[in-house]
């Protein structure tokens, strides 16, 4: 406690660096929103694989999703990032590498909340589209996944924003994120608590306002089912509290 | 609260039904086959089983409907009325059997064969739970099935929405979602949107249950008028003694996966032949 009182901050070695900063802040955005991107869109057949009757269908997907659940991030981008080109034999430019490391982590996660998503869609509501006669495609596409995503909006918000902030390990291998401008500007300047309060709260002021989204849209959501259907869908919610306490409290979804 | 001169009249819906009827009949699939019993029924199984693993839940039951028909199914839980109308509706495979709808064969010895696709649009249903897509207002939750199966045009759609809402006394409710409708209200709109089908049967599994008698009452009162004025026939699983005894013109009593009894009301509720409904009437009598 005496010795954070006893030592002198100097600020103004801020702005000058702060440029560098933001050349940082860009790619990590870049990094996000590619990886969400990704992940997002790969993550449907993966949940949907996931979920098939048929064992050599459902295996792979579960092994796949089990397998980036349960081994580190971190470790998971060192090894696609030095180990992949040597089993492939190909130099993967470095933003390829982690965007292909984190979006294979998140694809992982975004599969389940997804799975939660369409078993939380009560059977009765894909009985009544049966009896209407809509196809099976359709009743994918019009009742069970714009239910599932909107049960799944909390989660998948949740997720997004742990990968933003996790996103921060990728500086470990020389991606140039903010984080990484952070290590190197410290290690020039020798004022490392300066410069790392700096991109906490530059990290903050992004994550914040997207964690008070969620929150209100989850409370909305929750508000908008009081009275709705009496088998009202489960599983996100416990999805969620699974979730929350390991990648939103203790940070990093991977490990 | 039910607008049934929105049907235009019994001779009106009469030639709407034969139309509707004749456009069935041609759109059949070659894999149906026309049937030649039973001729005057919409609806007609013959030795329907349906095993839940080893559990049987219905044991070769015969059973007909015929248009405008209001039959009420009654049994106890477990007893094989909601499998019953499962197997009409196409959300349960039978075992074995045959089942005809509108004079084709679309289940032989318990396969459904080319022909079901397009039969089964006759066939429309109401579950007990609120089945309604909480994510859509009122009348998207009518439109989709006319868009995506009937392939209807829009202004088709409209008026035809409008004219089924008219029907369940809920135009006003239109653009309203289901999150903002009462139980009672949420039943209405889902009979309307089986109504968007245009059905020749409308199958009706508990829907009152939940509801309190008045609009109980209010809602099982369109099921009658749909019956009596379009010809829709109504095949409703109720425990309700006292809407059976007033509406239905048949009452089957259904135990242990077989039809025990198939008789008018009066005859069901006075002077029940079989010890199963004996006590089941008495039961009811009580509460």
């Amino acid at each position: 406690m005496g010795g954070l009182l006893a030592y002198q901050f100097d600020w103004s070695i801020i702005p000058p660096i702060f440029p560098s900063l933001l050349q940082g802040l860009e790619l990590t955005l870049e990094i996000t929103v590619v990886t969400i991107a990704v992940s997002m869109v790969v993550a449907v057949p993966l949940a949907l694989a996931r979920m098939a009757t048929v064992t050599i269908i459902r295996w792979p997907a579960q092994l796949y999703i089990e397998i980036f659940r349960g081994t580190p991030l971190l470790v998971q981008l060192i090894w696609v990032y030095y180990a992949l080109p040597v089993v492939l034999g190909i130099n993967l430019p470095a933003f390829i590498a982690v965007v292909i490391a984190l979006s294979a982590n998140l694809t992982a996660f975004m599969a389940e909340a997804y799975r939660a998503g369409f078993q939380a869609v009560p059977k009765e509501h894909l009985e009544a589209a049966q009896v209407v006669g809509l196809r099976r495609v359709d009743q994918i596409r019009f009742v069970t996944v714009p239910q599932a995503l909107r049960q799944q909006i909390p989660v998948i918000l949740s997720l997004n924003i742990s990968l933003f902030k996790d996103s921060s390990l990728v500086s470990t291998l020389g991606v140039a994120d903010l984080t990484y401008k952070g290590n190197i500007e410290s290690s020039l300047l020798f004022r490392p608590m300066e410069i790392y309060t700096t991109i906490a709260a530059i990290y903050f002021i992004i994550a914040f306002p997207a964690t008070l989204i969620t929150s209100a849209i989850e409370r909305r959501m929750l508000a908008g089912q009081e009275g709705q259907t009496p088998n009202r869908p489960r599983g996100a919610r416990s999805l969620m509290l699974k979730l929350l306490p390991t990648h939103l409290l203790f940070g990093g979804f991977g490990g | 609260m039910v607008a049934s001169d929105a049907s235009g009249g019994e001779a009106a819906t009469g030639r709407r039904a034969e139309e509707m009827m004749s456009v069935v009949h041609a759109q059949a699939a070659p894999g149906a086959t026309r049937q030649g019993n039973g001729g005057g029924a919409i609806v007609a199984g013959r030795g329907i089983s349906k095993y839940f693993g080893q559990r049987c839940v219905l044991r070769e039951v015969d059973f007909e409907v015929t248009p405008g028909e209001m039959l009420v199914v009654m049994g106890k839980s477990g007893s094989g009325k909601s499998t019953l109308l499962r197997v009409i509706a196409g959300l349960a495979q039978p075992e074995t059997g045959e089942l005809d709808i509108s004079g084709l064969t679309v289940i032989k010895d318990g396969k459904h064969l080319d022909g079901w696709a397009t039969q089964r649009r006759l066939v429309g249903m109401v579950f007990q739970q609120y089945t309604l897509w909480p994510h859509m207002s009122v009348y998207k939750n009518l439109a989709l099935g006319p868009r995506r199966v009937l392939r209807q045009p829009e202004s088709e759609i409209r008026s035809r929405a409008e004219a089924a809402l008219d029907e369940v006394g809920l135009r006003d409710r239109m653009h309203s979602r289901p999150s903002e409708l009462s139980g009672g209200q949420r039943q209405r709109v889902a009979i309307a949107r089986a109504l968007m089908m245009q059905p020749r049967v409308m199958l009706c599994d508990e829907i009152t249950s939940a509801l309190d008698p008045p609009i109980a009452s209010g809602v099982l009162n369109i099921l009658t008028n749909l019956a009596r004025n379009d010809g829709i026939a109504c095949v409703i699983v109720t425990h309700d003694m006292a809407f059976a005894s007033k509406a239905a013109d048949r009452v089957m009593f259904v135990e242990d996966g077989q039809i025990l009894e198939q008789e008018e009301p009066s005859l069901a509720f006075s002077n029940p032949s079989s010890a199963g409904l004996r006590e089941f009437v008495d039961a009811l009598k009580v509460k």
